[in-house]
C-alpha cells in the first residue's frame, strides 16, 4: 500500500479570503490555509483534525474546489484539479464524493430515500435504464444495512433516525464508487452508541473500493482509533503529522501535546497532567510571526522565550516517519 | 439532607392515551457542593428529568407523579409565580445551545445585570452592572468586555457569560444542560476547570448533563446514566468510571463505545440496534433487545433500581442479589 501511487496529492494548498472591514479601507487578507501538503493513498485514510477556526474544513472544501485555492496544486489520479473547469471539473467531481457532519441538513426532506439514490446515479450518468438504476439503488441500500431496502427506499429521509440517514449518505456517496472520499465530521452528530456501526461501514466499503479518505474531525482520540494516518492543523498549518500511535503516545509538537492532554477518556481512575491553554486559535487576519502557536506555547514560556520562535517561522521537519514543525521539538530535547 | 431530593419523578408529553412517558419513576439526587452527573443518549430523558425541577417543562409536558424537594421545600406543586422566587436565585440554568442564547443586540453587561434586576428587588441599575463585571472577571473575561455584544465573542467567550449570568442572583444549584457541547477539546477542557473550580469558590452545587461519558468521568463526584426513561446506573465516579467497576451492561457497553487513548489502539464496540420507542408498550428491560448478556428473564420483568453499594445502584437481572 505504501508504495501505490497517491490518489490525492496536494502541494502547498493556500487558501485566502480578502476581507472587507468597515471603516477601514482597503481589504485584508485572512489566510485560512496556509502552505498545506498531504498524500494519501488506495485504501489509506488521512485524519485532519483541529479546533475550530484551524482551516481543516477550508482544507476539504478547496481539495474538492468547493472554494477557489489561492495557489498550490491539488493533484487527484494524477490530474491537476487546480487547472479544470466546467465539465471537466463536473466530470472529475464524480471521482470525490463527500460525506457531511449533519445527516438531518444534508438531505432533501422531500426526497424518498430511494430518490436520493438514485439521483446519485443519474447525475454520473450511470446504469443503462430506469430498471438497471433501481436494481443499483437497492443493492446499495442493502450494502450499508438499510434493510429490507424496497421498503426503507420508499420512506422520505426525514422519517428515518440521524443514524440511518448517514447511512443513506454513505450509499450515496458509495454507489459512484469514488476514488476519494471526504468525511466532514462524519458521526459527531449521532449518539455514541450509533457511531461504531457508521464507522466500521465506512472503513468496509473504503477497503473494498480501494478509496482514499480525508477524515475531518476535531476529534483526535476518534482519529486515532481510525485513521491511518494523522494531521494536526493549527491556524491553517500542518503541525504534526504521523502514524496515530505516535502522534497520540509521542506527540511532538506542544500544541498537539496539549490537545492528547485534555482528551476526555472514559475512566476514573488515570492521572493526568493536563495542559490547558488560555487563549484561542488567532484570527487569520492577525497570524503571529515567527512560529503562529508561540503566544500560548508553554514551551517558549518554559524555554525562556527564544528569539528562533518569533523570529522564523518552523516548517515541517521530518523526525523518522514522523513530522513536526517546532523548533524544539520533544525528540530533539531529550536526544 | 440533601439540597436536591427528586422521588419517583414521572414526566409525559402529550396526552394522557397517546402521551410518551419520557421520565418514568426516577429518582434523583445532589448534596450541597456536589457535581453530579446526568448522562445518556438522545431521547433517554436526561433533559426532561432536568428541566422539571425548575418546572422550564414546555406546555405539552406534564408532571405526573412523584416528587421534587429543594432545600426540603416541594417544587412540583408550586405556582409560576412562586416558582419565579426560586428560579435564578435558588436554581439557575445554563441552557443547552448557549451559542445562540444570548441577545444580539444588548450588551453582555446589560444581560448579566438583567436577572439580577428581576429576581434581587431593591438593586439598582449600577449596583448590578458592577456586580455583572465582577461575575464577569469570575468566569475569565476582562470586565471592561461588559459593553461589548455576543457577536463579538467566540464560542467559548459566550460559554463564559452563560455561565457568568447563571451565577448572577447567587444560586445553591446550576442545572449545566449540555454547556460544553459544541465547543472545542480546548475550549471545554477550560469550561469544565472553570465549573469545577467556580463550584469551589461559590459551594455550588451542579447538575451537569451530558451525552459524553468520558466528559462527566473527570469532572463529576456521583453519576446517573439513564435510558429510555428510566435510570440505569447510578454510583460514585469511582463506581461507574472505575476499571472494571461498571455495573450495568449498558454503561459497560457505552464506555466501550469511546476510543480510549490509555488502552490498546481498536476499533469501538458501539451498540447494535437503536433505543426502544417509547410510545409504543414495552415489557421487561427496556435495554434487553440491544444487551448482549440478556436472560429470559430481562424480556418479560422489568428490574428495579437495587443497591450494590452504599452508592451505587444497578437496575439490571444480571447485577446484586436477584
Amino acid at each position: 500500500m505504501d508504495n501505490a501511487a497517491p490518489i490525492l496529492d496536494v502541494n502547498n494548498l493556500t487558501v485566502e479570503y480578502r476581507v472587507k472591514t468597515k471603516g477601514q479601507r482597503g481589504v485584508r487578507i485572512a489566510r485560512a490555509v496556509d502552505g498545506v501538503s498531504l498524500k494519501i493513498r488506495p485504501g489509506e485514510t488521512l485524519a485532519v483534525v483541529g479546533e475550530s477556526g484551524s482551516g481543516k474544513t477550508s482544507i476539504a472544501n478547496a481539495i474538492m474546489r468547493l472554494i477557489e485555492p489561492t495557489s498550490g496544486s491539488i493533484m487527484l489520479d494524477g490530474k491537476e484539479l487546480t487547472e479544470l473547469a466546467g465539465k471537466e471539473l463536473r466530470l472529475a467531481r464524480s471521482k470525490f464524493q463527500m460525506i457531511f457532519q449533519d445527516p438531518f441538513e444534508s438531505l432533501d426532506p422531500r426526497r424518498t430515500v430511494l430518490d436520493t439514490i438514485l439521483e446519485s446515479l443519474i447525475v454520473a450518468g450511470i446504469g443503462a435504464d430506469d430498471a438497471e438504476k433501481r436494481k443499483l439503488a437497492l443493492e446499495a441500500l442493502a450494502k450499508v444495512g438499510l434493510i429490507p431496502a424496497e421498503n426503507v427506499g420508499a420512506r422520505y429521509t426525514y422519517q428515518l433516525s440521524g443514524g440511518q440517514r448517514q447511512r443513506v449518505a454513505i450509499a450515496a456517496a458509495m454507489i459512484l464508487k469514488p476514488h476519494l472520499l471526504v468525511a466532514d465530521e462524519p458521526v459527531s452528530m449521532l449518539d455514541v452508541s450509533l457511531r461504531a456501526g457508521i464507522l466500521r461501514l465506512m472503513r468496509e466499503l473504503s477497503s473494498e473500493l480501494q478509496i482514499a479518505t480525508l477524515f475531518i474531525t476535531h476529534d483526535l482520540s476518534l482519529a486515532w482509533m481510525y485513521a491511518d494516518r494523522i494531521a494536526v492543523v493549527y491556524s491553517g498549518r500542518i503541525v504534526e503529522e504521523g502514524h496515530p500511535v505516535d502522534v497520540i503516545s509521542l506527540p511532538q509538537h506542544p500544541y498537539t501535546q496539549a490537545l492528547v492532554s485534555v482528551i476526555p477518556v472514559p475512566e476514573k481512575d488515570i492521572a493526568r497532567n493536563r495542559i490547558i491553554l488560555s487563549g484561542e486559535i488567532p484570527n487569520p487576519l492577525e497570524i503571529p510571526s515567527g512560529c503562529r502557536f508561540s503566544p500560548r506555547c508553554p514551551k517558549y514560556r518554559s524555554l525562556g522565550q527564544p528569539e528562533l520562535c518569533i523570529s522564523s517561522d518552523p516548517t515541517l521537519e521530518s523526525i523518522g516517519d514522523h513530522f513536526v514543525a517546532c523548533h524544539f521539538p520533544e525528540k530533539k530535547e531529550t536526544k | 439532607m440533601n439540597l436536591l431530593e427528586v422521588k419517583n419523578l414521572s414526566v409525559q408529553y402529550g396526552s394522557k392515551q397517546g402521551g410518551v412517558l419520557a421520565v418514568d419513576g426516577v429518582d434523583l439526587s445532589v448534596g450541597v457542593g456536589e457535581f453530579v452527573g446526568l448522562a445518556g443518549e438522545s431521547g433517554c430523558g436526561k433533559t426532561t428529568l432536568a428541566m422539571a425541577i425548575p418546572n422550564l417543562l414546555p406546555k405539552y409536558a406534564s408532571i405526573t407523579a412523584g416528587t421534587i424537594e429543594f432545600e426540603g421545600q416541594e417544587l412540583s406543586n408550586k405556582s409560576e409565580g412562586e416558582l419565579n422566587e426560586v428560579r435564578w436565585r435558588d436554581i439557575s440554568v445554563i441552557f443547552q445551545g448557549a451559542l445562540n442564547a444570548l441577545n444580539p443586540v444588548a450588551t453582555i453587561g446589560n444581560q448579566i445585570a438583567e436577572p439580577i434586576l428581576i429576581h434581587v428587588p431593591g438593586t439598582s441599575h449600577d449596583d448590578a452592572i458592577t456586580r455583572a463585571k465582577e461575575l464577569l472577571e469570575a468566569v475569565g473575561i476582562s470586565a471592561s468586555r461588559s459593553s461589548s455584544y455576543s457577536h463579538e465573542f467566540s464560542g467559548g467567550m459566550r460559554q463564559r457569560v452563560m455561565i457568568a449570568m447563571a451565577l448572577a442572583c447567587r444560586p445553591k444549584l446550576v442545572i449545566a444542560d449540555e454547556p460544553i457541547t459544541a465547543l472545542d477539546v480546548m475550549t471545554q477542557a477550560q469550561i469544565l476547570e472553570l465549573l469545577r473550580s467556580l463550584s469551589e469558590t461559590f459551594n455550588l452545587s451542579m447538575l451537569l448533563i451530558s451525552h459524553d461519558l468520558s466528559v462527566l468521568a473527570e469532572t463529576c463526584d456521583r453519576v446517573q446514566i439513564m435510558y429510555a426513561g428510566k435510570v440505569a446506573e447510578v454510583g460514585t465516579a469511582e463506581d461507574v468510571f472505575g476499571k472494571h467497576n461498571s455495573a450495568h451492561p449498558y454503561t459497560q457497553r457505552l464506555l466501550k463505545s469511546y476510543p480510549n487513548i490509555n488502552q490498546e489502539r481498536k476499533f469501538i464496540d458501539g451498540i447494535p440496534g437503536y433505543p426502544p420507542d417509547l410510545s409504543k408498550p414495552h415489557m421487561g428491560c427496556r435495554f434487553a433487545e440491544r444487551c448482549d448478556v440478556a436472560i429470559s428473564k430481562c424480556s418479560t420483568d422489568e428490574p428495579v433500581l437495587t443497591s450494590i453499594s452504599a452508592l451505587h445502584s444497578c437496575a439490571c437481572h444480571l447485577v446484586g442479589g436477584s
